[in-house]
Order: C-alpha cells, then structure tokens, then sequence
C-alpha cells in the first residue's frame, strides 16, 4: 500500500491545487503543489512515481480545470525528465539544495507555461500573474516539502 | 539492446523468446517516455482547434471527480463560515445602526417599486405584450476553480441530473459571473466573464451602445465592438443584451471603471474570486447554443417538467 504513496500524493496534490479558496485573486495565483510532489517523489523515489502517473495526472488536472488538455501532462512530463538526470545533485544533500534546483524549475515552468498558453493565445499574455504564482509557489514548498517527507517517513521508511 | 540474439543455438529458442520479451519490454520503456510527451503535445494542438471531442470524457472526469472535490471544499467552506460568524459578531451593534438606517431607504425604494410594478403591469395590459418567459433559479456550490494563471473557470455541483443546461448564465447576488459551458451529470462548469475566452453582449444602460463584454483574464474584461454613440462615461452601468439568446436580458453586470484610451474596463458587480454559491439563470434560452454531441445526446430538454424546477437547495 505505501508504495502508492507517491501517486495518492501527488493527485491529491492536484485535486488541492484546484480547491476554491476565498481569498481574493487566489485561484489565478495558486501554488503549483502538482509540481511539487512530482519534483519531490522524482528525486527520492522515482520508482514509484512513473511517466505514465504523471501523464495521467496531469492530463486530468487539465481536463478538471477545462484548461487546453495536454498542457500539464506535458509540463509534469519534462519536470520530470530534467529533475531525473539531475536527481543525484539533490539526494541527500541539504534542503537548500533541494529548494533551489525546485526554484530553478519552477521558474522554469512558469515561463513555459507562460510561453505554452501565449502561444496558444496567439498572443503574448500578461506575465505578472504568473511571476506572483511562480514566488508563491517556491515560498510554498518547504512546508510541501516537510509534509512529504513525514509522509514518506512515515508510510514508507527511509526512502 | 544488443544484437547477439541472432548469433545464439537453435537449441535455446525458448531463451531467446524470453530474451527477445524482454528486449521488447526494455524497448517499451526506451520509448514510453517520447511518446508519452508525444502524446501530451498532440493533445495540445489537436485540442487547439478542437479536434480531439474531448467533451464527453471531461464531463465524465468532472462527475467523477466531483464527490472527491465536494469533500475537499468543506473545510474551506467552514473555516469561512466561522470567520465570517466571528467577523458578524464583532460588528453587531454598528452593523445593526447601519441597516436600521438602510431599512428606512428601502422602505421608500419598496413604495416606489410597488407603484412602478403597478403602472407597468398597466402599460403591458394596454400593449397587449406577450409575458417575459418565466425564470427559474437554481442554488449551486463551487466545488473547484481553475487554479492557474491562464484560465478562469469554476467547478459547480450540480449537473444535468438538476436541471444544468449548457448556456445558462450563472450570476452571484450582485451580478452575472459566468455561463455554463460544460455538463456532466452531477457536475458543471462555468467559464468566468473575466476568462480569455468569454464574450458576452451587453449594453451601455442610458446610451443604450451596444458592445462585446471580453475577458482577458484580468479581473476587469473590456468593451470591445462597441457600437458608435454618445461617450461612455465612468461609472455607467453595464447590463446584458439579452439578444441571440444566451443571457437573460438586463442582468446586472457592472460598473463601466476605467478607460484607457478607446478601451472601457468593467468592474464585474459580482466579487468573483469571492462567490461561494452561484445561481444559473434558466430562462428557456439555452437550446439555441451550439450544442456538442454529449449535449444532443443526452437530451437536456425543457420538456420534461421535473428540470424547470429549482430542484436543489
């Protein structure tokens, strides 16, 4: 059962990052926590946490918030590739480590997504929303972070 | 992997079957990962000029997905609910001089609408002009929203088992939030005025200047396709067309806020990013939107008389 861990993780994650909040301008700007458990789980157990979940997962994140289909899965996908070949920078070594390569990629994926939905658009789209998401994101993730590891501790062992 | 296959005795067939299985399972996994990418790319551009009929495979995800959401928003509903209870508590006492002295207003504001409702009932008797169809109202809870930059859309409970037709416009106490545009049968989606892809006729009240309420994503869409009249001012009231049938007409919509340059942005009267519980406005329109094959299929006819109801809440 802890094996599915990573997975029941990471779709929660999703149905969360998709929870209304009644915070003024909160649902444009929320956290990325989808992002978070797949770089996390890619890092400590990728094993479990394959392609195919991502693809799923993201695919459905699309097909909830009726955003264009394809477009997470695909973003999920390519985290997931980048963070894979650089995995053994990030095991074992302090949080900060951990949190900037996670800085670095969701910077990157803000401009992507930015970059994706402009293109889509066929126009260049205000950037500021997503800038505030991207800090956001990055602010979240230490607590996601603990959250998972405690999980992961707990449910699974030392991973 | 390697080409030795091949170069192995006749007498290990089933050890080269067995190698070769693994060779195909090794090659599956070589290439799983480019085809999936492949396949959430193609995605992407096919569902770009929708060609992938998608419709009734998100109406399902939506319906599936929608206890596990319902669930989910509790906690957040009642954390508001207890905040908003201490809020109240705190302000009793001024909240209750405050709408001592609203009631007094009101109280005129009824004689006057009584009077109007009157007259106009009179004027209509003497125009012989046919009655507005009825419209009936149905209470919704948002279950999700879009939770991203790019789109602006929310998830209600509520889906074509309660009456939810595609097209119905969704408004908040204040004002119009949105309209449906996908159905499933417990659950439903409604595209915010403030999306990048919403449009909704409306017109300038007083100029009567007709125009195209478009979203940006921002929280204040613009006029765009305006009709050429006298100048729009700050602070007009903007309300819907009503014509061609998707919206009821003179829903409240808002305030004219700004103008920069040609371009006026609205101020929706509705808090958007605040609204707990929509309500969809059935008014006996929605048959004339370009419906998809689920919608066609799957009837969401008036006819049957149990759906004109406000069955829920």
């Amino acid at each position: 059962m802890a094996r599915l861990l990573p997975v029941a993780t990471t779709v929660f994650a999703m149905l969360l990052s998709i929870q209304p909040v009644p915070i003024p301008g909160y649902a444009a700007v929320t956290p990325a926590f989808t992002l978070m458990a797949a770089y996390h789980w890619t890092i400590y157990r990728p094993d479990l946490l394959p392609a195919l979940a991502l693809f799923v997962i993201g695919t459905l994140q699309d097909l909830l918030t009726g955003g264009p289909t394809g477009v997470t899965a695909l973003l999920l996908l390519l985290a997931y590739s980048i963070v894979l070949t650089h995995r053994r920078h990030f095991v074992n070594r302090p949080f900060a480590f951990v949190w900037g390569g996670f800085t670095l990629l969701s910077s990157g994926a803000m401009l992507f997504l930015w970059a994706l939905h402009s293109l889509l658009a066929a126009e260049f789209l205000d950037l500021r929303g997503t800038v505030f998401r991207g800090v956001l994101t990055v602010a979240a993730f230490p607590a996601a972070s603990f959250l998972l590891g405690r999980t992961q501790r707990a449910l699974m062992g030392e991973g | 992997m390697n080409s030795n296959s091949n170069m192995l005795e006749p007498g290990r067939k089933s050890a080269i079957f067995l190698q070769n299985g693994g060779e195909w399972r090794r090659q599956i996994k070589r290439i799983k990962f480019p085809l999936l990418v492949l396949a959430a790319a193609t995605m992407i551009t096919l569902g770009k000029s929708d060609q992938l009929g998608l419709e009734p495979l998100r109406s399902k995800v939506m319906d599936a997905a929608a206890p596990a959401l319902e669930m989910l928003s509790r906690p957040a509903i009642l954390l508001d609910a207890a905040i908003g209870r201490a809020r109240d508590l705190i302000a009793v006492y001024q909240d209750n001089v405050q709408l001592a002295a609203e009631n007094e207003r009101l109280l005129v504001w009824q004689q006057a609408a009584l009077r109007l409702a009157s007259e106009n009932a009179e004027l209509r008797d003497l125009l012989k002009l046919a009655p507005e169809p009825a419209i009936s109202y149905l209470t919704v809870r948002i279950i999700a929203n879009s939770g991203g930059a790019y789109v602006r859309s929310v998830m209600v409970d509520a889906g074509r088992r309660s009456g939810v037709v595609r097209g119905q416009a969704a408004i908040s106490g204040d004002g119009l939030v949105g309209r449906v545009t996908e159905v499933g049968d417990s659950a439903a989606r409604v595209l915010l005025i403030t999306d990048l892809n919403s449009r909704v006729p409306v017109i300038v009240e007083g100029s009567r200047r007709r125009a195209v309420l478009t979203g940006d994503n921002s929280e204040r869409p613009s006029l765009r396709n305006m009709e050429t009249g006298p100048a729009i001012r700050i602070g007009d009231r903007i309300v819907t067309l009503g014509q061609g049938g998707v919206f009821p007409p003179e829903l409240p919509v808002g305030i004219v806020a700004a103008l920069d340059g040609e371009v006026a942005r609205v101020e929706p009267y509705a808090a958007l990013s605040l609204v707990d519980y929509l309500r969809l406005v059935d008014y006996g329109h929605s048959d004339l939107l370009p419906g998809s094959l689920s919608l066609t299929a799957c009837g969401g006819k008036r006819s049957d008389p149990s759906l004109g109801q406000p069955v829920r809440r």
